[in-house]
């Protein structure tokens, strides 16, 4: 019994100390700063592999490709002077936040929606692309739109906000919906096809990538999303930098969603 | 009121994964975290069921005289011990339905976490059993102990305080193991911990919180396991 006492301090008193600790400022925030990204010579950056058009990996080449890649070999232009110092790291939702605090990436560039929350963990960018969220659903179940599913279950990707969204609109139409979480859209698509849920439910131009001769996405739009370049909090400096470099390529994006078919 | 006690620890800037204004507002959404650990409880509790049968019969069968049982509790033992348990619950989960049978998440997961660790306590009850020495068998059916009677009053009694480490390991594996629920969306408590920390990116908070329930569920097992094997042992040495 004692050992278990002092195995329990022992436990607590490591986690009081890793909370003390977020008092003070990280240290580690200097190690990614514009210079330190010069000094290596390399932008790593975060982008998801799975989005069709925004960046996916091409099973034959290996390469992801896609708008978002394109955009971070931009800013890898901008910074570095030349776009081959370029390190993509595949993240999903869950993992990006992680990977920037750890400082394994510099900058994640991953479908990452602008919320006021989340302002306060990260520094985002201005939005480099604005997105509405839409429904897929299979065509055989004869839904119209959101009002014809009361009590469907509507399948959304784990840490997106499209389940807040989607569900206070449907509130707002006396419709009561039910949501699953999936880590990945490809699990969710799968999810659709096996009758696990009765939608799915992402930015529109991400469902453009899986809608298939079974399945049709519902002509009902929710809140636009905004997304953003996101770098780490105590970065404050390459934050500034991504926030010019958003504003000074608009034109750049706007071609960008044309060659991707975002628009 | 926990934020009040708190206040002079809280710094709202701080961006330190691990800040206590962080684990403030972790705690603030404790509901999250005691749906998936009421869930994570009862599919623990009927998977451990499932285990424990499909365990106990595929071990004695295992030990039987006919070849085809042997042969049966040997294919059940190795396909499910030499694929993951991701994939199995996969196939249950994405494979069933087009072939027409539609379980819902919790059954998927009882019978999913159940069945896999059947297959490791059918091994964990069939070294038990052929680690009684054969005599004891010989000895039971010379007094005209039949097969079973043979099993229920001298062999398996035999066998617990043998068995009891690494059933109790299995037990354990298995509360852990139904956090591979969250790839499905299975409700149960890694799924919450998972949601909320995307959400809110307090990840370091809530998975912290969620270990330490984890802990909860099976560190009194574990204990206990570990003290009934002590008073076994004690009352075997006594006599």
């Amino acid at each position: 019994m004692k050992k278990l006492y002092v195995g329990l301090m022992l436990g607590f008193g490591l986690l009081a100390f890793t909370a003390c600790g977020g008092g003070t400022e990280n240290k580690a925030g200097n190690a990614t700063g514009l210079e330190a990204i010069k000094a290596k010579n390399e932008l790593v950056v975060g982008v998801k592999n799975d989005v069709p058009h925004y960046a996916l990996l091409d099973q034959a080449t290996g390469e992801i490709k896609g708008f978002e890649i394109d955009i971070a070999k931009a800013l890898t232009k901008e910074i570095l002077g030349d776009e081959t110092k370029l390190k993509l790291v595949p993240v999903n939702a869950k993992t990006r936040g992680p990977l920037l605090d750890n400082g394994s990436v510099d900058v994640v560039i991953a479908t990452f929606t602008i919320t006021e929350e989340r302002k306060k963990a990260f520094n985002f960018s201005k939005p480099y692309y604005q997105d509405a969220i839409g429904l897929l659903v299979l065509k055989e179940k004869g839904f119209k739109s959101i009002e014809d599913m009361n009590e469907a279950t509507i399948g959304v990707a784990q840490g997106a906000t499209t389940r807040k969204l989607v569900g206070d609109s449907a509130k707002d139409k006396g419709v009561n919906v039910k949501f699953s979480e999936f880590p990945d859209y490809p699990s969710i698509k799968s999810a659709l096809d096996a009758k696990r849920v009765d939608a799915f439910a992402v930015d529109k131009s991400i469902l453009l990538g899986y809608v298939d001769e079974k399945s049709e996405i519902l002509p009902d739009s929710f809140a636009p999303q905004d997304y953003g370049i996101v770098s780490k909090k105590s970065n404050a400096e390459l934050a500034t930098f991504i926030d010019q470099f958003v504003d000074n390529n608009t034109a750049l994006f706007e071609e960008l969603e044309a060659k991707w078919e975002l628009k | 009121m926990l934020r009040d006690f708190l206040a002079p620890f809280i710094d709202e800037q701080s961006t330190n994964p691990f800040a206590v204004s962080k684990f403030v507002s972790t705690l603030e959404h404790a509901e999250y975290f005691l749906s998936g650990f009421a869930y994570t409880l009862s599919v623990s509790f009927l998977a451990l069921a499932i285990a424990l049968i499909f365990g106990t019969i595929g071990g004695v069968m295992a030990t039987s005289k006919s070849k085809i049982l042997r042969a049966y509790t040997r294919i059940y033992v190795e396909i499910f011990q030499n694929t993951p348990l991701v994939i199995q619950i996969f196939f249950l989960y994405f494979a069933l339905p087009p072939l027409g049978i539609h379980l819902d998440v919790f059954l998927v997961g009882v019978l999913g976490v159940g069945a896999y660790h059947g297959a490791y306590v059918s091994e964990v009850v069939r070294s038990g059993i052929q680690s009684v020495p054969k005599g004891q068998f010989e000895a039971a059916s010379s007094q005209g102990f039949t097969y079973v009677q043979q099993m229920r009053y001298i062999i398996v009694p035999q066998t617990i305080k043998i068995i009891l480490p690494p059933l109790t390991n299995q037990m354990v594996n298995l509360i852990k193991n139904t956090s591979v629920l969250l790839i499905v969306a299975g409700g149960e408590l890694m799924y919450q911990a998972d949601i909320y920390a995307g959400d809110s990116l307090n990840y370091a908070p809530a998975y912290i919180i969620a270990a330490i329930l984890y802990f909860i569920i099976c560190y009194p097992l574990a204990y206990f396991a570990k003290f009934y094997e002590d008073r076994l042992k004690k009352a075997h040495l006594a006599r």
